[in-house]
């Protein structure tokens, strides 16, 4: 009988000890419907679930000069502007692209900024299957941001367990003190993209 | 005292085998209510999921009319060639379709109206705005026709323009998703050269 007692009460401790253990353990909600990253380099085409995207150029400026309501405007920053082209598909339906962060080296993470306002090659990308599309995603990052940065592109902001391609920016040339190889002291973002920009530093 | 001994006896006995039963009824329940509870948590997401994809096709002929979301649905017109400003490799489609309005309640019947293109390998296209290229006269989107204030009797022209590349302009197909139909959604067949 003593032999009993003792045996059930062993393994009510291994019971609580096994729930507190999974209580403690357990994963956030948010971490555990988080997006999932599919892993490319620039120049690869990244395939997601809903779209493809290949990333083809980054060019890094002082200065952002854009054309807003007919008003041209130049956009300063205390940091550096990175101008992020990339290659845009849907895989099997029309699709939009909204969301680009770029995520540091130290995992810090900056979204597209928003003081662009609207233009039809900034997201949201509205891509089709089977059509390319080139699309721009501009960030506003501090300089010592870069080397070993990510850039993420996912479908939607909050989009729990759907595919996020995470592209890593190695391929950057930087110089020994991390910071980018080549910045322009302004960069049009309206002009022709056939002609190099102007004005390297 | 000794009463109470011999009264503990055979209840002592029942014991194990009353509280082995119910361990396995447990067992059994544990079996079907697990399930049950999976089920009954998952039917709203499901359903949602279900009533919002346009899932499965009920393919309608050329000049046949197919009854769709309270009204009768008749592929009028599809034609695609080079117009406005297009990307490499890319056609314009314009689909037309004629509409007798049966139920005039559209924007309960018609709410999530979409018009799509399909191709042989089942990707989907969406319309496209195309610079350069506007709709013809009389035709109107499925969005500004549930605003129209169609009656019931009433013939609406609804069509829609779209970008499709020129690997899937073969075998494109129009097709007509409602939220009041969905999973199920029209697809009709092209028309004859």
């Amino acid at each position: 009988m003593r032999i009993r007692i003792l045996g059930n009460l062993v393994i009510l401790a291994s019971t609580v000890a096994l729930s507190y253990g999974m209580q403690v353990s357990k994963p956030h909600y948010a971490d555990l419907t988080a997006p999932i990253p599919v892993d490319g380099a620039m120049h690869d085409t990244v395939r997601a679930r809903s779209f493809d995207v290949r990333l083809d150029k980054v060019v890094f400026a002082r200065q952002l000069k854009t054309n807003q309501f007919g008003q041209e405007k130049s956009l300063t920053t205390s940091g550096l502007w990175a101008v992020v082209s990339t290659n845009l598909t849907a895989t099997a339906a029309s699709t939009t692209i909204a969301d680009g962060t770029w995520q540091g080296p130290t995992g810090l993470r900056y979204r597209q900024t928003e003081r662009l306002g609207y233009r039809q090659d900034m997201p949201p990308h509205g891509v089709d299957p089977g059509l390319e599309k080139r699309g721009l995603f501009v960030f506003e990052i501090p300089s010592d941001q870069i080397r070993g940065a990510s850039l993420l592109i996912s479908a939607r902001q909050f989009g729990p367990l759907d595919a996020q391609a995470r592209i890593s920016l190695d391929g950057l040339p930087t110089g020994a003190d991390g910071q980018p190889a080549d910045v322009l002291p302004q960069y049009d973002l309206d002009a022709p993209q056939a002609q190099p920009p102007q004005g390297k530093s | 005292m000794s009463a109470v001994s011999t009264a503990t006896g055979p209840i002592a006995s029942e014991d194990p085998r009353r509280e082995r039963k119910w361990r396995r009824r447990s067992l059994v329940a544990l079996a079907i209510l697990l399930p049950l509870t999976l089920a009954e948590t998952c039917y709203d997401s499901l359903r949602e999921w279900l009533h919002g994809e346009d899932l499965i096709a009920r393919d309608v002929d050329f000049g046949q009319s197919a009854p769709f979301g309270g009204s009768d649905w008749k592929l009028a017109d599809l034609r695609g060639g080079k117009a406005g400003r297009l990307p490499d490799h890319a056609f314009a489609v314009i689909a037309t379709f004629t509409v007798t309005i049966g139920d005039p309640n559209l924007q309960k019947q018609w709410l999530g109206c979409k018009l799509m293109l399909t191709d042989a390998a089942g990707r989907r296209w969406l319309p496209d705005f195309i610079s350069g290229v506007s709709l013809p006269a009389g035709l109107m989107t499925c969005t500004s026709a549930i605003f129209s204030g169609a009656k019931r009797g009433d013939v609406l022209t609804i069509g829609d323009t779209f970008i499709v590349p020129e690997d899937a302009i073969k075998t494109i197909r129009p097709a007509v998703g409602l939220g009041s139909e969905r999973p199920w959604y029209l697809r009709f067949q092209r028309p004859p050269k």
